[in-house]
């Protein structure tokens, strides 16, 4: 077998059955928390839940350290609140904004978009990149946590890494030829696609249903989520 | 009778040795021969390395190596690679190649057809057995598909193992004789296989593209034909002064991919502009081949250049590497909204037996809800 | 088997709120900086998201077919009731439930609703510090967990009416306004009785006491048992019900607040067109609609900040109402101390924590972040609506000797009215 076959091998069928379980493991997950059944809530709101949820959405996208709140946890824990919010802003550059992603979204959806110039891209998946391994740092040696972490957050963050780091190799044409990093990238997305639905991952479908409760609890009680 | 020195059969052309030695040095660099290679090949101490320039190696090797027999056999083909060949815009370099060789046995070329062709073809393997080159052009059908092809009343497979025994070096020219080209694309109706899945006892140089670039096959036969072999090979058996970078890796078109620069389609202000071609499907990133530093007709220009996505046509499969306009980072085939509907229907069907089970259970804890 | 108990409940908590707030969590530990326990100590243990770890695993083990898969494969370890006796140490020692942590969470989650879910499984089976546990059976029993019995809450009264000469109706028939205090207030604040009193008279409010719903305290949702929750608040809904009144208003206890404005509803039935307040909630009415005159600066002299509480501010919602008031007793002293408002740091009293002996190191320690907020406004005063969280600031200064005034808020209205 050589990388070509193998490159059409992870590019096609496996990234074929890639989506398809991911499909139906997001759906699996979603519907598995939609159908448990939810508890009417009864008590009479002094506030609007859909002002509620509209500021937590604000918030919650916009967690600049220039919001107070955020100042006085980013004052404590710079590592985190950075790291996290520099890995999913270069993250979201990269996969949405970069062109040979857009292609990939593209020949999905049927619909592109334009997209940023390769050195921006690059930049931030190194921004990403290099979050990821100071997050990993943190993991490793932080008390909380070494607490909180258990092996599928360890997973969670290799299948996470292969694709991106896999992708930087591939882009810059470092180290082994170029079919040979495609396909490992290719192979990297493949098991991350497949790990989402069982890991917290998923945790981007779940986003919607905490920040959405969030800004209903906070709202009603007219308090600023 | 001591046969003819190639430098002699050019001299009786009425080649001038000024003509032969700038003609040497262009095939030297055709054949991308560095100082480095010939000089190990002359059997010098390493040290004394920076010895005699390319140009003299090849010199000194046409004028010693006797004229070389080739038997060319086309089988699922379309004559591309001949016809790419003979026409080539680099006279000097084929001709002092493909003149001065003697080619035994083409179908195409050949003024003799029928059973006298065919009669020749045998007359001649058995005179330079084991002396003879051995090129390939078209892809062989095999297995229950192989009478699919047949030359003479003879399989192409019957006849290829035939001439292939008694090769000194086999070359494959063109995607389908190296990798099964167009034939071999899906459904591959007829089972079809390159030269080198067949031909495993001895090496087989694959001249990928579609058709071959013809300094690239002129180049590796000068090679085989000056020094009695074909130069170093990559994975994929193809001569590596010529297959060792990617298309993208040479392209005059590279700045704009590292701009962000691209043409969105045939028409537009990038495609007028010269940018990237790289959202039209090129293949360059993947494909390896000499296209963007040779060129093709003497290095007037090459697909890219004239604004056409490469297709990967030196690469195995390319026909099935997903659609040519299709960016390349795309996946091959999208599922089909049907397997989609259905895999999110699983997900639904488990999600929602599991809640309900879930749901009896917590009925059984006593649930208040 | 305590954690099959436990268990059970847990599966009973477990509703579509719940799992998908479980499943949004990505384990980032944003939450412990949120924390004012974890910030006193530096305890790992004390990371909001791991006090819900049991409900976690529960939620994994029982509603997974892969958790299911991970248990017999002894990945996913079962709960056992050394778990629980654990778990039951850092939720209810370390944690007051004032869902700091909700704001700062990435992804929002209300893990303070979640830890008050982890309370009720260790509740229903038993393993609650002993502390708490003496005072919950104290009110199912005598009706308080402060001992205000019929004979000591009468005479508290008279008390407080002769004391500061005021008025108290009580069990006023037709009354509108039902006030129900807390044990802390009627035991240790007698004063804000009069304060509140006097305020109510002022504002010409219809308003009485009862002598059945005589306390609001509820030491059944510091427990998270739902059974005793329940038992304290129809306490006060069958006072209210009989005197036919319109509102019910709790005075200065933040977790009663919490327990009868926000929680009730979802818990039993609340009597119908009564409506539940809060005094601060009052005051700021009587303020912005000039029912209640107050003398404008009566708190200049001094700095003086306010201190939010959990209960009543973040959850409750009554963040403006205190500002109001205070801009017109203090326009000139009052400082904001940072952060305030809803994203305030908590006392580290609430929740029950301050009935537990054992939590007294950590609660101390938590208690100094509020210190470190007052000397950084150079605070001379510090009020607040909250009686619960009064008893921790005195409690919390003079351990640390610290000098500072701690002052209910209506106590300072009641003596800045304006006399008519």
């Amino acid at each position: 077998m050589n990388w070509d076959a193998f490159l059409a091998f992870v590019r096609g069928p496996l990234f074929q059955v890639a989506l398809l379980i991911f499909i139906a493991g997001m759906a699996y997950r979603l519907f598995r928390v939609v159908f448990l059944g939810w508890r009417r809530d009864r008590v009479p709101a002094s506030g609007s839940k859909a002002g509620g949820v509209a500021k937590s959405y604000a918030k919650g996208i916009l967690i600049w350290p220039f919001i107070p709140w955020v100042r006085n946890t980013f004052r404590r824990n710079p590592v985190i609140y950075l790291g996290g919010g520099l890995f999913h802003l270069g993250l979201f550059t990269v996969i949405f904004l970069g062109t040979a992603h857009m292609l990939v979204w593209k020949s999905l959806l049927g619909f592109g978009w334009p997209t940023l110039p390769l050195p921006i891209v690059d930049l931030m998946a190194v921004v990403g990149i290099t979050a990821m391994l100071v997050l990993l740092v943190f993991r490793l040696t932080n008390p909380v946590m070494k607490l909180i972490t258990g092996p599928a957050e360890w997973l969670n963050w290799l299948f996470v890494f292969l694709p991106m780091i896999t992708g930087y190799v591939l882009t810059h044409h470092l180290f082994f030829r170029y079919e040979v990093t495609f396909s490992l990238h290719m192979l990297a997305i493949d098991v991350m696609l497949i790990w989402i639905p069982f890991s917290r991952i998923s945790h981007f479908m779940f986003y919607f249903f905490s920040r959405t409760i969030h800004g209903i609890e906070f709202g009603k009680r007219a308090v600023s989520p | 009778m001591a046969e003819k020195t190639m430098y002699e059969h050019l001299r009786d052309e009425g080649l001038s040795r000024r003509d032969f030695l700038k003609a040497c040095g262009l095939l030297a660099a055709a054949m991308g021969l560095s100082s480095a290679p010939p000089v190990a090949a002359s059997g010098l101490p390493a040290h004394l390395s920076r010895g005699p320039s390319p140009a003299r190696m090849v010199a000194r090797a046409m004028q010693a190596r006797p004229r070389v027999p080739v038997i060319w056999l086309e089988f699922q083909d379309c004559a591309g690679c001949t016809e790419a060949l003979t026409r080539s815009h680099s006279p000097t370099l084929v001709d002092l190649v493909l003149t001065k060789i003697t080619i035994e046995y083409h179908e195409t070329l050949a003024a003799a057809a029928g059973y006298q062709l065919e009669e020749n073809k045998q007359k001649a393997m058995a005179q330079y057995h084991g002396q003879y080159v051995l090129v390939v052009e078209g892809s062989i059908p095999t297995g229950a598909y192989e009478a699919f092809c047949t030359v003479g009343g003879r399989t192409a497979l019957e006849q290829l193992k035939e001439a292939a025994a008694g090769a000194a070096a086999v070359i494959a020219t063109g995607n389908c004789a190296a990798f099964g080209g167009l034939p071999k694309a899906s459904p591959d109706p007829t089972s079809a296989k390159g030269v080198w899945e067949i031909i495993t006892d001895k090496p087989v140089v694959n001249i990928s593209g579609c058709p071959a670039i013809p300094e690239v096959f002129t180049g590796t036969l000068a090679n085989v034909l000056i020094f009695g072999a074909p130069p170093e090979l990559d994975s994929l058996n193809r001569p590596k002064p010529f297959y060792a970078q990617t298309v993208h890796d040479r392209c005059l078109r590279r700045a704009f991919y590292e701009a962000g620069k691209y043409a969105n389609s045939f028409d537009d202000e990038g495609a007028r502009k010269g940018y990237c071609l790289y959202k039209l499907g090129c293949k360059g990133p993947t494909t390896y081949n000499a296209c963007a530093s040779l060129k093709w007709d003497g290095g007037l220009s090459f697909p890219i250049q004239s604004g056409h996505p490469c297709l990967g046509c030196s690469q195995p499969g390319f026909w099935d590497g997903g659609g040519f306009y299709q960016g390349q980072s795309a996946p091959l085939d999208r599922p089909e909204v049907v397997m989609a509907a259905a895999a999110g229907a699983v997900g639904l069907a488990a999600g929602a037996g599991v809640a309900v089970a879930n749901r009896s259970q917590k009925k059984s804890a006593g649930t208040e809800e | 088997m305590q954690s099959q108990t436990a268990m059970n409940t847990f599966v009973k908590e477990t509703g579509g709120w719940v799992a998908a707030q479980l499943e949004a969590c990505t384990r980032c530990g944003m939450c412990a900086e949120a924390c004012h326990f974890y910030q006193g100590t530096g305890n790992p243990e004390y990371t909001p998201v791991w006090k819900v770890e049991l409900l976690r695993r529960a939620y994994e083990q029982r509603f997974s077919p892969f958790g299911k898969l991970k248990v017999a494969l002894g990945i996913s370890k079962p709960i056992t009731d050394e778990d629980l006796q654990h778990w039951s140490t850092i939720i209810y020692e370390a944690c007051t439930v004032c869902n700091k942590c909700a704001l700062v969470c990435p992804m929002g989650i209300d893990l303070g609703t979640l830890i008050h879910d982890v309370r009720a499984a260790t509740a229903e089976a038993g393993v609650v510090p002993a502390d708490l546990m003496a005072a919950v059976n104290k009110q199912v029993e005598e009706g308080s967990p402060l001992g205000v019995t019929d004979d000591v809450f009468e005479s508290r009264l008279e008390f407080v009416q002769d004391e500061w000469e005021v008025d108290l109706p009580i069990d006023k028939q037709g009354a509108e306004t039902l006030v129900v205090f807390s044990s802390i207030e009627i035991m240790k604040f007698p004063a804000n009785l009069a304060a509140i009193a006097r305020i109510l008279n002022a504002a010409g409010e219809n308003w009485t006491l009862s002598t059945k719903a005589r306390e609001v305290v509820n030491f059944g949702f510091y427990e998270g048992s739902h059974e005793h929750t329940k038992l304290f608040l129809s306490r006060v809904f069958e006072g209210a019900k009989e005197l036919g009144v319109k509102r019910i208003v709790v005075t200065e206890c933040g977790h009663a607040y919490d327990a009868m404005r926000w929680t009730s509803y979802n818990l039993m039935e609340v009597p119908k067109g009564i409506e539940i307040t809060h005094i601060v909630a009052l005051m700021g009415d009587y303020v912005r609609t000039g029912r209640i005159k107050l003398k404008k600066g009566a708190y200049n002299n001094g700095t003086i900040t306010f201190h939010d509480a959990c209960k009543i501010q973040r959850k409750g919602g009554h963040i403006k109402e205190p500002r109001e008031i205070l801009g017109v007793l203090a326009p000139e002293s009052f400082k904001e101390m940072t952060p305030n408002r809803e994203e305030a740091v908590c006392c580290g009293g609430g929740g029950g924590v301050i009935a537990i002996k054992e939590a007294d190191p950590i609660r101390y320690a938590a208690f100094q972040l509020k210190i470190n907020q007052m000397t950084a406004v150079g605070a001379k005063t510090v009020a607040m609506s909250c009686s619960n969280c009064r008893l921790q600031f005195l409690d919390g200064i003079q351990h640390f000797k610290y000098d500072v005034k701690v002052r209910g808020l209506a106590e300072m209205v009641a003596e800045a009215l304006e006399e008519e």
